[in-house]
Formats: structure tokens, sequence, C-alpha cells
């Protein structure tokens, strides 16, 4: 089997602006892609609402973050300083798990879980529910703002401080870690720096500490010699590097391959060639992200064959798609619970390396636990779709049989059609137990999340 | 009444599934040659992998007591003699590592100095990288070692080729083009929940099998993995019932891990590599009290797992390597620890190997920009485990010669 497919893709076609044709229309196939993939499966509503209004406006909706509520602002503030309370890094999980369920903005929560697989930072080192807060926070902010201060806010945040040890950093002994991890993982690149360039970054570093929970530096444990820092000599403090390692040519190219396999497809090949005008542009914009981001959600790459159902659900899009989509609630620990068990647990990255994705996520124990994990959402008390019984909710909207379910679950949650054979088993529930069993639809889900097509975006 | 017929329906397509597996792989396998190999008692051989990840720090591990250099670089990382379980008059194991200690006493322990590669990469992802496929990250390497060693030598079974315990992701040592190796966590995970309308397993394996996925590469990729999971499943059941071994494991993480892996194979599964991890080892910061418990959740574990083996009878089939990305710098940093170093030692316990020290301890006095020079390329490890232990062709799998090294006893 040969991997990838043997044509190759313009590049200056790929990153123009998507236009709907005869033979790609707008309609409810392209809309689910775009709102999956630029947020979480729409529910049937959201899905038709889009399709009216369009993809210029669809797309525009969605980048815009701009504008939330105060009610729900205050309400998850109110959550966050009871999870705070509690202390519990499982409360915090739980609380991201309810927001990303909740938000009007499903793009930001999914840029911040982008940042915090590339910024990764575990609290099972920082140990500190305050601080590990405080970084999604800081990673929300600046989450579609501008690279160049994200890279800046983060090499100061505590939680990253802690996680890569810069807070022993001497001036007598400089720690390498965060020297090294901003260029290799952060900005640029293995292969963008000479362990010189480490070593001299390191220098540069010394005398940034926490002190009460709070950035401080410390000027006498700073090295004020001259450092040369990639290509550039001067008594540089950490600012000054942050600002070197992020106005290398090379961060645009590394930041663009990280968000269009995030956005775009697992197996793509990106190569610099393919990768190169949306590096160009994003170069021009001063590494500014939203445009960034909004060109590849509205490029025609996006929109092709090599994009589409190209994407392995992570953990969170598995849990989450199948949540939003039918205005499910449920008891979000379980949810945060079963995320992490199934290798994606939220403030627990497994390494400064965060999640591989793609592939990686998919192994025989990860696909029966997401199995396993859908039997017992369905089952669990606290589970509620629009505050109603799964049968109520489904029977608000017409749904009475399980073609009927099909119809309506296809567009908001498949990325590939349901083949004949998925029917004809789907079938057999109908026959063995829908007309005798109140659970035939949940029977149903929980069949349909178990098959291979549902384990695609 | 419904559970009998489902039993039988169960069994039947287990079968199937097996034929439409292979076809995809290698031949279709009849079924009663499937159920023929399943009958006979597994009496090949086992590697067992122990990542400890993150760069162990090689100098305490193997403290080297006497030498002047390694007291003047660790002021106050350094071990004393009188702590050290000695080796010999110049080298000790850690204090912490009274498994190893008595692994070695007992003839079952080999300690390779000095392992590394040339250019060294200081990147914990790199250097583990490269240590699991062989290959530098300019050249192509969409597989690792021990799954082009499998695939290499493939053979018909029911079971997986490899199984990998721990939540993390799987290991890029494992991967291959056509092989799944599973990863599980516990033996009960393996357990599908019921659904009451219809037999999961049965219904998702027949699914899994459709090849609709030509040109979707990804999707058959994940029905491939989807049959293989619920095949994999059956077999764990089975193991689950069995009673679990009688050997005292430590209660921590890698002794739980290693406990399962005594009760996998007890159970006489086919699977030839199990892989586990244990992380921690970068220890940058405050390294001593880390280090010991990381140490003695190592060495406790793989004597009680080694006990475990030999109790059953496998002793002589069963071979662990222990091994790290890298060693750690000579010099101690400010913090009370060490930053990301070069070559270490490799450790492989079992009753098949030849006791004692392989190598040259690496000199402290002649080093490259402060970190140890290695004297032997990993992949000699790795290919006197492929040849001598499990028994297959190493060039073509590390794409080249390399010389095999004397510690394993096979006659």
């Amino acid at each position: 089997m040969a991997v990838g497919t043997a044509f190759t893709i313009d590049p200056d076609w790929a990153w123009e602006r998507f236009t709907p044709t005869d033979d790609q229309p707008w309609g409810h196939s392209l809309a689910s892609h775009l709102l999956r993939r630029g947020g979480f499966a729409p529910t049937a509503q959201q899905l038709e609402q889009a399709v009216k209004s369009g993809f210029e406006s669809t797309l525009d909706g969605l980048t815009d973050v701009e504008n939330t509520s105060q009610d729900y602002l205050d309400e998850i503030r109110t959550l966050t300083r009871a999870a705070l309370a509690s202390g519990s890094n499982k409360q915090l999980a739980a609380g991201w798990v309810y927001r990303m369920l909740t938000t009007p903005h499903p793009l930001l929560e999914k840029m911040t879980l982008f940042w915090h697989g590339h910024f990764a930072t575990s609290a099972t080192k920082v140990d500190d529910a305050e601080l590990m807060l405080q970084q999604n926070e800081l990673l929300r902010q600046h989450a579609l703002g501008d690279f160049h201060v994200l890279l800046l806010e983060i090499s100061r945040d505590p939680a990253m401080l802690i996680y890569l040890d810069s807070v022993t950093n001497r001036k007598s002994h400089p720690n390498e870690n965060y020297a090294r991890e901003i260029m290799e993982l952060f900005s640029l690149g293995e292969g963008n720096y000479s362990e010189t360039d480490i070593r001299e970054l390191a220098r540069c570093f010394t005398g940034w500490e926490i002190k009460r929970k709070r950035f401080r530096f410390n000027r006498f444990q700073h090295d004020t010699g001259k450092k040369t820092v990639l290509g550039k000599s001067g008594s540089f403090g950490g600012e000054d590097a942050v600002r070197i390692v992020s106005e290398q040519s090379s961060a645009p190219m590394f930041l663009c391959e990280k968000l269009v396999r995030f956005f775009v497809a697992d197996d793509l090949k990106c190569t610099p060639e393919l990768l190169q005008p949306l590096a160009d542009r994003m170069q021009a914009d001063d590494l500014q992200i939203a445009p960034t981001v909004k060109r590849i959600l509205g490029s025609n790459l996006f929109f092709s064959e090599s994009a589409r159902a190209r994407k392995v659900r992570s953990p969170v899009e598995f849990a989450i798609d199948l949540l939003r989509s039918l205005e499910g609630t449920t008891d979000t620990y379980m949810v945060a619970e079963a995320i992490s068990d199934l290798g994606q647990g939220l403030y627990h990255p497994p390494s400064v390396k965060g999640w591989d994705g793609g592939r990686a996520w998919i192994n025989s124990s990860t696909l029966l636990g997401r199995s396993n994990f859908v039997r017992r959402l369905v089952d669990h008390p606290k589970t509620r779709f629009g505050k109603q019984s799964l049968r109520e909710y489904l029977d608000d909207r017409g749904v009475a049989t399980i073609d009927d379910l099909l119809a309506f679950v296809q567009p908001i949650l498949f990325a590939v059609p349901l083949n004949d054979s998925v029917r004809n088993q789907i079938e057999s529930i109908r026959l063995n137990s829908l007309d005798r069993s109140a659970n035939g639809f949940e029977d149903a889900i929980h069949l349909l999340c178990s098959l291979p097509e549902f384990q695609l975006s | 009444m419904t559970k009998k017929i489902s039993r039988r329906r169960v069994l039947h397509s287990s079968a199937a599934s097996v034929a439409a597996l292979s076809l995809d792989q290698v031949v279709a396998c009849p079924r009663t040659l499937c159920l023929g190999a399943r009958n006979s008692k597994s009496d090949g051989k086992i590697l067992v992998v122990v990542e400890m990840a993150g760069g162990n720090d090689g100098l305490n591990t193997v403290v080297p007591f006497n030498d002047d250099a390694y007291r003047k670089a660790r002021p106050n990382l350094r071990i004393e003699k009188s702590s050290c379980l000695a080796i010999n008059d110049d080298r000790g194991f850690h204090p912490a590592l009274t498994g190893f200690a008595s692994l070695l006493e007992q003839g079952k322990l080999s300690i390779l100095h000095g392992i590394g590669y040339p250019d060294p990469n200081r990147s914990h992802f790199e250097s583990m990288d490269i240590w699991h496929t062989c290959h530098r990250k300019d050249e192509p390497r969409p597989d690792g070692w021990i799954g082009r060693a499998l695939q290499a030598s493939r053979r018909e079974s029911n079971d997986p080729p490899a199984i990998h315990l721990g939540s993390e992701q799987q290991p890029f040592a494992l991967m291959s083009r056509e092989l799944r190796v599973p990863s599980i966590q516990s033996l009960q995970q393996f357990q599908l929940r019921k659904n009451g309308s219809v037999d999961l397993s049965e219904t998702i394996r027949e699914l899994s099998a459709e090849t609709t996925s030509d040109e979707n590469e990804l999707l058959g990729f994940i029905q491939s993995s989807t049959s293989s999971a619920i095949m994999t499943s059956e077999r764990m059941e089975q193991t689950r019932k069995q009673k679990p071994s009688q050997s005292t494991y430590p209660k921590s993480n890698l002794g739980q891990k290693l406990q399962t892996v005594s009760q996998l194979i007890a159970s006489d599964l086919e699977t030839r590599v199990y892989y586990v991890r244990i992380d921690g080892f970068d220890t940058h910061a405050n390294q001593p009290d880390a280090h010991t418990a990381l140490l003695r959740e190592v060495g406790d574990a793989v004597n009680a797992f080694v006990a475990d083996i030999s109790g059953q009878g496998n002793g002589d089939r069963v071979l662990v390597m222990c091994f790290s990305e890298f060693g750690r710098r000579v010099a101690e940093n400010a913090s009370d620890g060490t930053d990301h170093g070069t070559a270490a030692p490799v450790f492989f316990a079992g009753g098949r190997v030849r006791a004692g020290e392989v190598g040259d301890y690496p000199s402290l006095t002649d080093l490259e920009e402060g970190d140890l020079k290695h004297h032997t390329d990993f992949r000699s490890v790795y290919a006197t485990v492929l040849q001598q232990w499990l028994e297959c062709s190493s060039d073509s799998i590390l794409d080249g010669s390399f010389p095999m090294l004397p510690f394993l006893d096979v006659g």
C-alpha cells in the first residue's frame, strides 16, 4: 500500500480562499466539516443555520471570538473559584470540559487546547491548581492573538517556569531545559539552532524566578555578560532572547506546520513548498494567529479531499463532539476522566512535547475505551440531552425510528458516509429491540460511536 | 438461551476475522491451523523492554566511587563508596539498586557500559526517537526497530506480536507498517461493555472488516486497528480469568506493570515483546531523592519479575532490557541536578544473560564538551538481541552491520 497519494498539491491554490461551486456546493457536508474542525460538532439547528447563512458568514462567525456575554463569564468565574477552592486538578479538568461543552466560541477553546498541547505543561510536576489555571487563562487570552506576545508571556508563566526548571536557573549554572524547548518545541523546530545557542540562551534566562506565585526578575542571579544567540550578540536579557527566537524565519514555518496538522489532516505531507505561501503570509502578519487560522479554515486545501475525514478524533473531540451535537450535559468529572484514560488528560500532557495526535490516538486499548466510554455516558443518570432523555430529545426533533436517527446524526457527527452494512446492522437493532426496549436509541448511539467511521473527523 | 447463541457466534466469527485480517497481511490461515497453534504451549523467547525515560544518570547508577574526576565533578551529588553496593573495587550500584545487586549475585544481570551513538543529540525526543528507530531526524523513519523485527519474522498467531503496557502513547520502537500493537493498562480493560440490542463485539468486528476505504488510508488504518482490538479483547478475557501470580511485587507502577506482563506470559500468549516505560529520569533539579526512588522502583520491580518468571519455569525464555535515551552531563549543575548528557549503561536481566560487566567504564577525563564519549554503538546491543534472542537477521532491521556483544549465554 502506497503511503500518501501521488499527486502533488499546488501550494498557491492550497491556501487561496475556497469558493463553493456546483461540484462542491456549500451544504450540510461542508458546513459540518468547517464547524467540527474549527470547533466542535454542531447541533442540527446550528448546522441548518450555517447552511443558510453561507460559507463566508459562517467562517466569520466561527473566527469572531470577541463578544462573550458577561453572564457566561461570571458563571465560569464562579465555577473556577470553586475549582480553585478545592485545589483539585481533577476539578480543573472537569471545569474545562464544562467550558468546552458550553462555550459560544468553540474555536477559542480549540485553540486554547492547541496551545496547551504546544506549550505542554503538566500539573503532575507543577502541582499547583492555581498556577495551572492561570496558565490556561493566559493561553486562552492569547490563543488567537500575537505569537510574539504569547511566547514572551508563556516564557514568564509561573507554571511553565516550574515545569521546565527555569526557577533553578542560576548565574553560576544556567539550566538549559527551557532554552532548549523554547527553540525545539515552541517555535523553531529541531535543526534550526545549535547546542551553543542553547547554552547561550540559557544564560539570558538566568534570574527569571517566581515569588509568591508570580514571575519576578532577580538581577542578582542574572548573567549580565555578552551572549551570542542565533547569530546575534549583546548582553541580552530573557525578553531580548524570546524576541530573537520568535523573529527567526523558521518560526512561521514551524507554527504553520503544527496548525495545518491540527486543523487540516493528520497524514498530509507538509512539505516546506506546500507551507511556504501560508508561512509567508503569517510572517507578513507579524505572527498574528487569528488571520493564519482563518486562512487555513477558509482555504481550498481545507475543503479538499486531502482534508475531509482525514483527521482522527482526539479524545476531547470524541467526547465533546458527541455531547455538543446532541446538546448533551452530564457529569463533567466522568468525561474529564474518560478523556484522560483515552490518552488526553487535560492539564496532564504526557511530556513537554504534548500530544502527537493522529494515528497515535488509536490502539486496541483506546478503541475499546472509546466504546466503553460511550456506553457509560448514555447510561449515566446525569446524562441529559437538551435537558431531556435521549428519546424525548429525539422525539421533539421528529426522530422516531432508527432510520430517522441515522439521518439525524450522519450530517452532524460523521465525516464519512455510513455504508449499507452499517445500515443493515442498525436494522437489526430495530428488529431486536427498539419496539421492546427503552434503550434502543442509546444502543444505537453506542454502536455508531464504536465504529471506525466515527473515529474520523 | 441468547447467551448460548451469541457465544457460538463469537467463536465462529473469531476465526472468520482472523482470516479476514490475515488476508490483509500475509496469507489466510485455515481455521484448524489457528486452533492447533493455539493449543500448543508457546516456548519462544520473549523480550521485555523497560524504558527509563528522561535520561538516566549512569554515573550515579553504576558509581565509579574511586575516580577523582567523579568526585570533583559531583561535589554535592556524588555517592560515597561506603553507601554503594559493591560490584568490584572501583564501582558499585547506587544504594537503592538492591534489586540489581541481588540479580547480579544470582548471575542474572549484565551491565553494558558506554553505550551511545555518534554525534549525540541531547533532545529527549530526538534522542529517544533515534534509540527507537535507529534513524536520525533527516532520514525517513516510519517504523521502529522492534516493529521492523516483528514484521520481518512474522508468525501466524492469534496473539499480538507485542504488547505495550501503559497509558502513555505507544512507543515508536513498536511501530511498523503493517502490524498493530495494542496498548493496555490492565487486563480488565479489555472487556467490552455490553449493548442491549446487538452483540457489540461481533457487530463491530464485522463492520470493521469492510474494506470500503481504498481512497482513505486513515479509515483503513482504523478499521484494521478495530479488528485487532476486538481480537485482543477476547484473548485478554481468557487471561483475566486465570489466577494471579504468587511472587511479591512492589506496589510501584512499574512493579504492577511487570506483574501484568508476567500474567500474560503465564497465560501462554505467543507475544514476543512486552514494552513498559518508567518516566521521571530527567533530573535537572533536586536529583538525589528522585533518582533514589526511581532506581529503587526499577531494581525492585525487575528483581521480582525475574523471580516470578523463573518460578513459572519461564526463566530461560525471558530477557529484560533496561535503557535510557541518554546519560547525563558529568558535572552537576547548581540545582542539585544534572543536565542532558550522552553515553550511559544498558542493563539486561534474565536466566540467560552472561552476568557481569561488558565493556570499559567510560573515561571521566576524556570528555566531549563535558560529556562522556560512548565506545559502543547502541545498535550493537540491538544486533545482539535481534540475532541471538529474537532470532532474526539484524542487518536489514538496523540498516547496517554491527558487531555482537558478549552479554547473552545462548548455546
